[in-house]
């Protein structure tokens, strides 16, 4: 089982400005289950994701560098990324709109509750796995 | 229309001249026409006086005549009731000389030939009849003879020449008179009558002067108006009309140039209005989104605690996180209330006199002790540098400069902390020998919610400190300023005058 574990442990990309929010993202989605990458801006988090290519993205909006929704319209428009489910969390709760029309597959607004996360990052790499 | 005059003469005064000269027309015209009737009516009094001096001439010649039948009869027959006709003519002869020469007597030319006349008459009775009839009365036959009688009609030719004579001349110079008085009074009656088109013309051209210089301005000022008053507050007229006229055009233009100002003003004070609100509805949602991101810390971390398995040293952990996140919370409130008080203009600066080396002292003593990377040099002369000010909120702007040169050196170094005095000003310098601020962020760094990279470097912050800090220098007269190379450090300044000892 533990064998089986690694080698289907996904892979999460978060992309957040805030160390603590970083932290409180991977708290969330539980340390065990998962591996993951972190960039706190827009340029760097679209290098690793190309270099990673990871199997869900947690993506907050107000980067520095490039904005959340420049980032996910770039990953849209690679085909490698065209159906990685990206969850958007901000600040900025009435951007929902604007987020899931350049592609979020949810949005989740901040202050999140941890368990509200981990529920969709389970139902969307759940659906994605199906979909394969 | 003369206008050459670069003051337009008054309208007014144009008026008073233009009637008193249509006046002073008519009045010639009329005056010409009364004396056309004054000439008619002096030529017939003179036609008049002419036929009167005629009837009493003939009078007179009849008296003369009635002498002369008298004396002949008389000295004839000798028979004194023959006499009677001499009698009656010599009684009537004074009295009528005397009204004949009365009424001859217009000019001097008339009253000559009267007393011609009159000289011939009495020649006649003085010289010949009264003599003859004094003799005939003595000896009837002495006055019988034939040269007496000779004498006689000899001398009465000559009177009847004279009058003749008198006549013609009276009836000729009245003719001529009459006629030249016929001409004079047919030339005024033209004069007169030119005068009268003349006047008749003037009165036309008056109207359609005033027509044209107030008539028709009026209207357009009229019309001016209700455009003006339909909105159109572009509306301007051609100045025209002379005097009083032209200023009211003036007057209207003026008049239309306040209006459009003001109302460019309203709309201008209006758009500020809406750019301060969008401006404040702006900061409402940065606010919200400021706040949500600590309190997103807060609230997570403390779901993880209640509801997640963690070890002790997590649990310190997180409870850290928690309550520096809380802490931000609170700084970040108290810079959005200080924000929001220096831009309402309601943040009281109290005037006292301060002396900013002790502030600077302070606050640098509070620092020294956070970082064990940094080192704070201090450098303040030994007088005081005294403003006048605030001593909180000065002590609030060294705070944030400090906290900022030590948060934008993560790797640590010196930071030298300087205060020195000119004559006009006291200057505070804060030195870092940290990572500087990229030249694209320079120009907007004193703006509200500027980070730049720093929350990705995980340096806190609400990007307020810098603009709370220059509108304090500012409110205390003022200025704040920075150098920086990225990478190298920033150097950030604030000037503030010095307070002049009292």
């Amino acid at each position: 089982m533990t064998a089986i574990a690694e080698t289907a442990a996904k892979t999460v990309l978060i992309c957040e400005d805030d160390p603590n929010l970083r932290t409180l993202v991977r708290l969330a989605l539980g340390d065990d289950g998962y591996r993951f990458f972190e960039a706190p801006d827009g340029p760097s988090g679209l290098a690793l994701a190309r270099r990673t290519q990871p199997d869900l993205i947690v993506l907050d909006l107000m980067l520095p560098g490039r904005s959340g929704l420049d980032v996910l319209r770039e990953l849209r428009n690679a085909r490698d990324f065209a159906d990685t489910p990206v969850i958007v969390i901000s600040a900025w709760s009435h951007s929902d709109d604007a987020a899931v029309q350049a592609g979020a597959d949810r949005f989740v607004a901040k202050p999140f509750d941890p368990d509200e996360l981990r529920d969709a990052a389970i139902a969307l790499l759940e659906d994605d796995s199906a979909n394969e | 229309m003369p206008t050459s005059d670069r003051r337009p003469r008054s309208l007014s005064a144009r008026l008073v001249v233009g009637s008193a000269l249509l006046a002073l027309v008519v009045a010639a015209a009329f005056g010409v026409l009364v004396f056309a009737v004054t000439t008619l009516d002096d030529a017939t009094k003179r036609e008049r006086h002419t036929k009167a001096v005629t009837a009493e001439t003939l009078r007179l010649e009849r008296l003369v005549l009635d002498l002369d039948t008298g004396l002949r009869g008389f000295v004839l027959t000798g028979k004194d009731d023959l006499l009677a006709p001499w009698t009656s003519a010599r009684a009537a002869l004074p009295k009528s000389l005397r009204d004949f020469q009365q009424l001859a007597s217009t000019t001097a030319g008339e009253r000559r030939r009267a007393m011609t006349l009159v000289a011939s008459i009495d020649q006649y009775v003085n010289d010949y009849a009264v003599p003859v009839v004094e003799i005939a009365r003595e000896s009837p036959a002495a006055t019988r003879q034939a040269f007496v009688s000779q004498e006689g009609a000899q001398q009465l030719a000559a009177v009847r020449d004279h009058f003749a004579d008198f006549l013609s001349t009276e009836s000729a110079v009245a003719a001529a008179r009459t006629s030249t008085a016929q001409r004079r009074s047919d030339e005024a009656i033209a004069a007169a009558v030119a005068g009268l088109i003349a006047s008749a013309l003037l009165i036309i051209g008056f109207g359609l002067y005033l027509a044209r210089s107030i008539a028709r301005p009026a209207r357009e000022v009229a019309e001016g108006a209700a455009r003006l008053a339909g909105g159109d507050l572009t509306t301007r007229l051609r100045p025209q009309g002379v005097g009083e006229i032209e200023e009211l055009t003036h007057a209207f233009n003026r008049m239309a140039e306040r209006l459009e100002a003001s109302r460019r003003e309203l709309e201008e004070q209006n758009e500020k209005l809406r750019e301060s609100e969008h401006a404040k509805s702006e900061l409402v949602s940065i606010v919200a989104h400021e706040l949500r991101t600590p309190l997103a810390s807060v609230l997570g971390f403390t779901s993880i605690l209640l509801q997640r398995e963690v070890t002790d040293e997590q649990r310190r952990e997180y409870l850290a996180i928690i309550e520096a996140q809380a802490r931000r919370l609170g700084a970040l409130v108290n810079d959005f209330l200080d924000v929001q008080h220096l831009e309402e203009g309601k943040l009281s600066i109290a005037k006292e006199l301060v002396d900013i080396g002790s502030v600077v002292r302070e606050q640098s003593e509070l620092f020294a002790g956070q970082s064990p990377k940094h080192l704070l040099d201090v450098s303040l002369p030994p007088t005081p540098l005294p403003v006048r000010g605030d001593s909180n909120r000065l002590a609030q702007v060294v705070a944030n400069l400090l906290s900022n040169a030590i948060k934008y050196s993560p790797e640590g170094g010196v930071v030298r902390v300087a205060g020195k005095r000119t004559d006009s000003v006291v200057r505070v310098s804060i030195q870092d020998e940290g990572v500087g601020i990229p030249p694209e962020l320079q120009r907007e760094i004193f703006g509200k919610f500027v980070r730049g990279h720093a929350t990705a470097n995980g340096i806190e912050g609400s990007g307020l400190g810098l603009a709370i800090s220059r509108s304090l220098v500012e409110a205390h007269g003022g200025s704040i300023d920075f150098e920086s190379t990225k990478g190298r450090g920033s150097t950030f300044w604030f000037e503030i005058p010095t307070a002049s000892p009292e």
